[in-house]
Parts: C-alpha cells; structure tokens; sequence
C-alpha cells in the first residue's frame, strides 16, 4: 500500500529546522541561550529574543559526525576527557567562531541559565559567560523532593521569572507584552496537547512508531519552536502519519517482536548503530524518559495562559531530570505497565551524570524486585569515543536471546 | 614528641571509618546523629535539635570497594563511590539521618540512591539557593530550613527552640573564628604548621561535637603559635580545587615536601563556609540564610555573579601566594570545568600553575611528586 | 674537571659523565632490577669505568628518575622532566616541543631556548595513549613489540581504531580480526589512535617546532612516522634518547659545579619528615 504521508514527519522537521537555522544566521533581533529542560522560551518571545539552545546543537553535531572534531578543540583547550561531551561540543563551535553544518551559531546577548536538574549547566553557562563575555541570567530551579517542599519551591521560580522579565525589560528596553505571553503560552498548550497524543499512540499493537529512536527525533520541535504556530501544526502532519501507518500496520520493524522502555539519552554519534542492536531482534520502544527532559507533558503539566508565571514554574520543575529518582523510578513502572513492556533498557551514558547516577538502583528495583527484565548498557551521548559495538552488541543479543527464549519455553 | 602523640590521636579519631565516637556520644548522650555530605551542611540547625552532626566525606581510601561498584558506574568520583560503601556495610548504622546538598548532578543523585538504600534513616536534600541575586533567595532558603527543621522535629518529637538556635550559630562562628586563625598561621608562618596537620585538625570536626573541636583547636593553636621551627625558601602556593572529595594526607605532605608552602586552599570548606560571623540577631533561620548568600566562600558549586577569573587573581594577591596548584577529584565535573576558566586567567597575569588530579585511593605519589618538584623547579631555575 | 648524572628509572638505570666543556666522556645503562640504590651505585661505577677517570675527580653528582632519592652519593636531584628539557635541549638546541612516551605514561614538555621547562603536562592515570597500549596490542595480535612499529608501516588502508582505552582495545581488535581484516592495517589504526590521544596532550602545552620524541617508544618507527605525519613537522630522535634524562642531569651538575645556584634551596627528602 502506498503511503501518502510517508515521512512527512521527516520532511517537515528538515524544513522547520533549516528555517530555524537559517534565522539565527540572517534574522534580526537579540540572542539568548538557553537549556531544553525547563527553558522558559515563553517569557523570551515576546520580547523578540531568537533562542539558541546549545543541547540541540550538541545533538545535532552529534548525528552529523562532527561533534568528535567540535569536542577535541574543547580538550586542546584544557578540559578533561572526563567531563560533559556536549559542553565540549558547544565550547568547540565557540572556539570555530561559531560555525557548525547546521548554519552559524550567533554570539550570545544574553544566557538563560535554566538548569533543571542539570548543575552541570551551570558551569556550562559559566564557560559560555567567560568565552563570549556575556551576562547571565540564572533561574534557579530547585530540585524536585516532596510534596512538602513543592509550594515554596513554585513561589521562588515564580518570582524569579518576574525577575527576568524585569532583566530582559532593561536589557531590551522594552515593556513587557503580557497579551503577548498569553498568546505564546496558548500556543504552547496546544503543542503539549497533540506531542502527548502522538506519544500516547505507542500504545497500540504494533506501535506505529519507535517511542525511543523516533520520538527523540519528534521531539525536536517541542524543545525548540515552543510557542509558535509552526510546532502546533508540525504535531498535526506527524499525527496524521502515525495514523496512516497504522491503518497500514506499519510499523518502525517489520515485525513487532519485543515492546521496550528506554532510560537514558541515545547515542548521537553512532545513532543508527545504535538503533541497530535493538532493531535486528524486532525492538520497538514504546516509550522512553529521554524525550522527556523537555517536558513531562503526560502528567498533565501544561503551559497555561490562565496561570501564565504559575505555569511556567510548574513546567520549569517538572522535567524528567529535576524529579526525583524515586518518582523517575515509579515513572518508568507506569510506562512499562501502560504500554504492555517486555523490558526496560537503561543506556547509562558517562557524559550525563544527572541521568546515570541511581540507574544502577532503577536496575535492582525493576530485574530483581518488580521482576521486569532489565538490559543496562554504558556508553556516550555525545562522545564517539566511548561506543564500543562489539561490546554492545554482544550484551544486548544476549539480553533479547534469553527474552526470546523465555517466550519459547513459556509456549507463548 | 607530646605533639605527634597528640596529632596521632587526632588522627585516630578524624581517620575512624567506623564512626565508634559517634557511637560512644549517642550513648552518653542519647541523642541522635545527624550525618552530611561534603561541603555545606546546616550544622547549626543539626546541633540545635540536640543531634550530632557527622561529616560523612568518603572514607580515606582506608576501605576495599565491595558493594559500590555495582552500584556507581565506572566515571562517578570516589567519594560517592565510598561513602555509599561505607553506607552498604553498616558503618554508618549510627546514623539517624542523612543530609545532602545540591552541589552537584551526583551528589544530588546520591540522596535518592541512599533514600532507597537506607528507608531506616532520615535522607534529607537541600536545595541551596543557586540564585544570589533575587530577593526571593533568602526567603526561600529560610523556608527551606525551616522545612529542614520541622523534618529534625519530627525525629526527636521535640520542637526547636530560638535560644538553642542561637547558641548553635555562636558556637560554630567560634569554632569557624578557630580555623581562621589556623589559616591566618598558613598565611603567615606556614612553616609552623604542614599543611596536612592543619588539614587533620579541621577534619577532626567531623566526628566530634563542635564544642570538644572548639578545645581542640584552641590548645593545638597555642601550642602551634609557641613552635620554634626554621622557615625555608618554598614557593607560596594556593591549593584549589572543589575538594568535595578529601585529598589524601599523602598528597598535602608531598606537595610541601617538594617545595611548596600550600597558604591557603579550600579544603574543609563545610567548616568555613561563611566568611565572617554569622550575625546574632533578629530571627537565627533568617540570619542563617542571608549569611549563605552574602558570606559564602567562593564555591566551585555555587554560581556567583562575579567571574572566576577576577576572584582568583585577587585571592592570590590576598594570599601573597607565588603559584596555584589546581587538584581535581578523578571525575569531579565542577573542578574540571572551573580548571579551564582558572589556567585562563593564571596565564592571562603569568602565574605558574600546576593540574594535579587525584584519587582518595591512589598510589601515584611519585608522579605526583615528580610533577610538583618539576613545577618547583620551574619557578627555581626560570 | 668531570661531573655525572644519574638516571634512576623504573626499568633502567643510566649514567654519564661529562667534562668541564659538557662533552660526553663515558655512559653506561643497567637494569635497575629490585634495589635502585645498588643498580645507581653499579651504573655509576660502570659509567667512571668506561670513562676512565677516578670518581674523587667528578665535582659534582646529579640524580633524576623515579628513584632519584635512593642514589645515596648524589650531591643533589632535579626531576626527570627539567632533566629531559635539559638533555633534549642538549642534543637539540632548538628543540622546543619534547615529547616523551615511556610504557605507563606520556608526558608533553614545553622547553624554552636555554632548555629550561616552561610547561608540561602528563597523562592521567589511565594508560590510554602510553607504550602499554602498544604492549596490549601486541599481545593480542601474538607479535614482538618491536616488530610492531615495522609492521604497522606496511600497511595499505589503515583502520579506524575508535577505542582509546587499553582493555576496551583488545575487544575491538579481536572484532576486526574476526571480520578478516589484516594485522598490518589494525596495527596502523592502533597507532594512529596513540597518536591522536598524543597530540591531544602535547596541544596543552602548544606545538612549536622543533619537535624532539623521546621515552622507550620512540624507538617504534611506525609511531615516530605517525607523529611526524600528525604534527606535520619532521620529529628528532636520538640514538641517546635513553640517556636523555641523566645528560639533563649532568649538565645542571655542571652548572652546579660552575658556582650556578638556583634561587632557593633544597627541598626535605622523599620519605623524610
């Protein structure tokens, strides 16, 4: 049967992408920097900010190889091996005046530094701070602990966001649009709306499309044009793929064998490699915390034009990365139970401590007390040099082997 | 001769990894303890409830790693990896609680690996405000011990009075007036006192109740002050580095065995956080938190608005020291990444700096000392 | 008038004696084997043996190398690194750039116009880059360590090694056999991965020619052309190159001797209190 919406999803992203791009190359007003998790894009918009968000750049480099190349300019320059490889990534474009495969990266007027559940963006801003000579704005988001401490929690990023309002008012010299942010929030709210409907869509038997390697490429406008029309409709053309594929049933593997949840980022550089391992056994994601970080959207938390600042604070704590590891922990049961997964596969990455450090203890809870069979794997998001296939390889078809083996013996 | 026997009792006692004294307190006393990680804790608050605060900052490289490993991965630092060990094998069975502080992805992480690990004990995080520049700083901070307090309430099921909150605040400027003083000798006649006995004394606050460690330093510091020792010619160095992870002895000997005096670092930093007394008066959970914000140390793990460059050339003038020596924690992501932006500055104004990293297990002292006698001798024959 | 430097290393032990004019009179080099002060003493007494001179008639005796505090008649000890400087700078005045691979680690020596240190930087603990991912490789691949580097040279399309880790290597060598690949090609991928985690250490301190290679893995042809080949400048090796560190040492001995005396005095020994 053919497809009519074949890839539209596909082609649709490298439009808005090179559009995106191609503004921060030609296109007029200030520059911010900021971080996906908890970004407050929002409050930016109306006062004409262009926003980077070096994370997307970091990802990027990565699919496109270039990132290996981007991260050794950062090590000549003294950091260790040892640390974040998208940092180094970004600090290489700096160093390369900017310039990268996806278009030039403009200079910084202003960094955002929202650093949800990440305090490595901090020191990421701070170099950015140093190397740019540019000013810093750091909204500080408090780690998620309890119901006890949420309220006060929501009150100090509340009054933190009026405190960048007042900041971008003096830097732009312009008044605050407040109909403006009620416009940008609707849009955003209706976005959030249809990424949790696509998401939800993993749900059905085969599921249409790969929650993990599919949706952290679907992401990619809900982390970047939040707030615009542009992310709304691009969530209705992938809908209406997802939807086609299933009146076809078709799906990301011939045939859907093994239904898995996946914590922790991909592997950028060695994206179909990595892809790969999983795909060769009839892998299907079904759901994965990594297209997460910018939002936990299925919870319920949404921009809100009704509760403009409230919202935001409540969306700024609320990224997979800023909850607990108790409540990422009972995250990943709800996902295994609702979309009816075989396994968890937790890909421990070296570069991001934020989400490696616990996923350990997430191994003991799920194989030995939940009884869920539970594969962990260890390489990079960003780094090339920390993939080892062979290695990789060996583990995950061990791991799918035995599953399948299982299977057989139960007679199912 | 008194003097070694004296610092090897200290010794003793700051190097015991199964935490006896704490044990021996809570049974004279009855009260609870109370331990933290590295860096920031509210002891006053702690000591207030009637509790001991213990520092639990790794383990001295004095344990074999069994349990940990499986559960930290390969690239995390060892003083997650230790103390989560020292956790796993019943150590810290005399703990009543456990409090750590945002100073990084791992160490933020860690409270919910122990929170799992240890249902029995109190697990506490907090989150100190990364933000010093907003009004609603404080407020928050407040509030967030308060909250820190009701949860000790909680514990001992007796409210927390204003007065034993002042008397916690006095006590612990006293002792942090001590460790100046300590660190005023460095400055001055470092060669009075090596920079691992100054480094002991401190860290013996990390079992014993502030009041005994007040005495302690009161009686090392006169006899210290009465030492007849002859100076040599070393190089005046700052010893840098988040120092989360505790630097072995070993390393603070080699680094003035080989031709340095080390005249102020940021070692102990949980014991000389604030930079100057904490104010005793109006309300003591509001001075404790305007006191966070606006006498914090310079941190590697909290922003500041002031650029790391300019603070650091300027504590070296402060400190008249001649050379940094930066020491990094294997896998410690905040001392590497303030690395980079330090080598700027040093070689931006000609200082001559050493990168050393470290390990709280490590057995490369040689290379370390081959690398420091180097640097030595690069100032020397330059 | 003689002086002489002493080279305590962890495998070897050298030693030199020079003249009044810094000429090399006499040398020797010994396994150190278990006890460095004996295997020093021994070295040193070859090292007169060969130069033919009496040791009351040397002025002054430097010792450098790991256990340069065990050569109990040494007058004084300087660092291998500042000893290197110096030797390279010997052999080359215009070196500027010294770079050093031993078997455990890898060092990157910035070098000033009179030979003097002006930055260096070592390897972490990691073993990634030094001779031991050589050895490993060797091991795996069952050849001699010193057929490798000749090997390696003979090689048509060079493999990508994406692994620096010495045990993650192994793994990934063995794949590349298993997939039929020739030993020639891995074996230029392996080096040209040391070269690479090479450069990234000697670019901390800057390249500035002239570029001199010493340590034990300088005598591996194939590593010495993929350095040139990544630096893009011809590199120095030394048929001396082993004796690098104790020339350093005798030539601060002869400075020393000279009446030369550093700012400042000697530091407490390794051990000591």
């Amino acid at each position: 049967m053919e497809l009519k919406h074949k890839d539209a999803g596909k082609v649709v992203q490298r439009e808005l992408m090179a559009s995106y791009y191609g503004d921060l190359e030609d296109g007029e007003g200030p520059v911010a920097y900021l971080f996906v998790p908890g970004n407050v894009v929002e409050i930016l918009r109306p006062f004409g900010f262009r926003t980077v968000y070096p994370e997307i750049n970091a990802l990027q480099c990565g699919i496109k190889r270039v990132a290996g190349e981007n991260i050794l300019k950062a090590e000549d320059m003294g950091y260790s091996a040892d640390v974040c490889g998208y940092v180094k990534n970004d600090v290489g474009i700096c160093l390369a005046g900017g310039s990268t495969p996806l278009g030039r990266i403009p200079k910084p007027d202003l960094l955002v530094c929202n650093f949800s559940g990440c305090n490595t963006f901090i020191k990421w801003f701070e170099a950015l701070a140093d190397l740019y000579d540019a000013p810093m704005f750091l909204l500080d988001v408090p780690y998620l602990r309890d119901e006890a401490s949420y309220q006060q929690d929501i009150e100090y990023v509340t009054q933190q966001l009026w405190d960048l309002v007042a900041y971008c008012e003096d830097m732009t010299g312009t008044t605050f649009d407040e109909a403006k942010l009620r416009e940008t929030l609707e849009y955003s709210r209706q976005a959030e709306d249809l990424w949790t409907q696509l998401l939800s869509r993993a749900r059905l038997r085969p599921s249409p499309f790969d929650a993990y390697f599919e949706a952290v490429f679907f992401m990619a406008p809900i982390n970047v044009l939040r707030g615009t029309t542009d992310c709304i409709d691009y969530y209705k053309v992938v809908i209406e793929e997802m939807e086609e594929r299933s009146r076809a049933h078709v799906g990301p593997v011939p045939q859907e064998k093994f239904r898995v949840v996946y914590e922790g980022p991909p592997c950028w550089p060695h994206f179909r490699a990595f892809w790969e391992l999983f795909k060769a056994w009839g892998v299907v994601g079904v759901a994965s915390t990594y297209s997460k970080v910018g939002g936990l959207f299925e919870t319920g938390i949404r921009h809100d034009p009704a509760r403009p600042m409230e919202s935001i604070a409540e969306y700024v704590i609320n990224c997979y990365t800023n909850w607990n590891l108790k409540k990422r922990s009972e995250l990943l049961q709800q996902y295994i139970e609702e979309f009816e997964a075989d396994a968890l596969i937790i890909h421990s990455v070296k570069s991001c401590r934020s989400f490696s450090v616990g996923q350990a203890d997430f191994r003991e809870v799920f194989s030995h007390e939940l009884g869920i069979p539970t594969l962990m794997i260890e390489s990079d998001l960003a780094d090339p040099r920390y993939f080892s296939q062979a290695q990789l390889k060996n583990r995950v078809d061990a791991f799918f082997e035995s599953l399948e083996h299982q299977r057989i013996v139960r007679g199912s | 001769m008194q003097q070694t026997d004296h610092l090897s009792s200290v010794r003793e006692l700051a190097q015991d990894v199964s935490f006896s004294a704490v044990a021996r307190w809570k049974e004279e006393t009855g009260g609870k303890a109370i331990g933290h990680f590295p860096v920031f804790a509210p002891q006053e608050i702690i000591r207030a409830a009637g509790m001991l605060p213990v520092g639990v900052m790794g383990a001295w490289g004095l344990l074999e790693v069994d349990y940990a490993d499986s559960r930290v991965q390969s690239f995390v630092c060892s003083v997650a990896r230790t103390t989560l060990e020292l956790g796993l094998t019943g150590r810290l069975k005399e703990l009543d609680g456990m409090v750590f502080t945002d100073i990084c992805d791992v160490a933020r992480n860690l409270s919910g690996v122990w929170k799992r690990n240890f249902p029995e004990m109190l697990v506490e995080y907090l989150h100190l405000p990364q933000n010093v520049t907003s009004a609603a700083s404080v407020v928050y901070l407040e509030r967030e011990l308060e909250r820190f307090k009701g949860k000790l309430e909680d514990l001992s099921g007796v409210k927390v009075g204003e007065d034993s909150l002042w008397e916690g605040i006095e006590v612990y400027n006293h002792q942090r007036e001590l460790l100046q003083r300590i660190y005023r000798i460095r400055r001055e006649s470092p060669w009075l006192l090596p920079a691992d006995e100054a480094y002991l004394l401190g860290r013996a606050a990390a079992q014993m109740p502030v009041e005994d460690h007040v005495s302690l330093l009161e009686r090392s510091i006169a006899e210290i002050e009465a030492r007849t020792v002859k100076s040599r010619d070393n190089i005046r160095v700052l010893l840098l580095g988040p120092f989360c992870e505790q630097p072995p002895l070993e390393l603070l000997r080699i680094v003035e065995e080989s031709g340095c005096y080390v005249v102020d670092d940021e070692l102990l930093q949980t014991y000389r956080w604030y930079t100057s007394a904490v104010p005793t008066n109006g309300n003591p959970l509001r001075s404790l938190a305007e006191s966070y914000i606006e006498r914090a140390r310079l941190s590697s793990v909290r922003y500041q608005v002031r650029r790391r460059r300019e603070a650091i050339v300027e504590w070296l003038k402060e400190a008249r020291a001649e050379g940094v020596l930066f020491c990094s924690a294997k896998f410690c992501e905040p001392a590497l990444y303030d690395y980079v932006l330090y080598k700027e500055a040093l070689e931006a104004e000609s200082v001559p700096y050493l990168h050393l990293e470290f390990e709280e297990k490590m057995s490369a002292f040689e290379t370390v000392r081959m690398q420091v006698e180097t640097f030595v001798e690069s100032i020397l024959f330059a | 008038m003689y002086v002489a430097g002493v080279d305590a290393g962890s495998t070897t032990t050298k030693a030199v004696v020079l003249d009044e004019n810094s000429h090399l009179v006499g040398k020797s080099l010994r396994a150190t084997g278990a006890n460095v002060t004996r295997a020093s003493e021994l070295a040193y007494e070859e090292c007169l043996h060969a130069s033919g001179i009496r040791e009351r008639e040397v002025s002054y005796v430097i010792g450098t190398g790991y256990g340069r505090y065990k050569i109990a008649f040494g007058d004084t000890q300087v660092t291998e690194i500042s000893c290197h400087a110096k030797g390279a700078h010997f052999l080359f005045p215009k070196t500027r750039t010294l770079v050093d691979i031993g078997g455990q680690d890898t060092k990157a020596i910035k070098v000033s116009d009179k030979g003097e240190v002006l930055d260096f930087c070592m390897n972490d603990k990691c073993a990634a880059g030094t001779g031991r991912f050589l050895e490993n490789a060797a091991t795996v691949l069952d050849l001699e360590l010193d057929d490798i580097g000749p090997v390696s040279l003979r090689s048509e399309n060079p493999l990508r090694i994406t692994n620096v880790c010495t045990v993650f290597v192994e793994s990934e060598i063995i794949s590349h056999l298993a997939r039929g690949q020739v030993v020639e090609d891995i074996l230029r991928g392996v080096h040209s991965a040391i070269g690479a985690r090479t450069i990234a250490l000697v670019r901390r301190v800057g390249i500035e020619p002239e570029v001199t290679f010493t340590g034990g893995v300088s005598r591996n042809v194939g590593m010495v052309r993929t350095l040139e080949e990544r630096f893009g400048v011809p590199i120095n090796v030394s048929d001396l190159s082993q004796y690098m560190g104790c020339l350093g040492a005798g030539l601060f001995a002869l400075e020393r001797a000279q009446g030369a005396s550093p700012r400042r005095v000697k530091r407490v020994e390794a051990g000591g209190s």
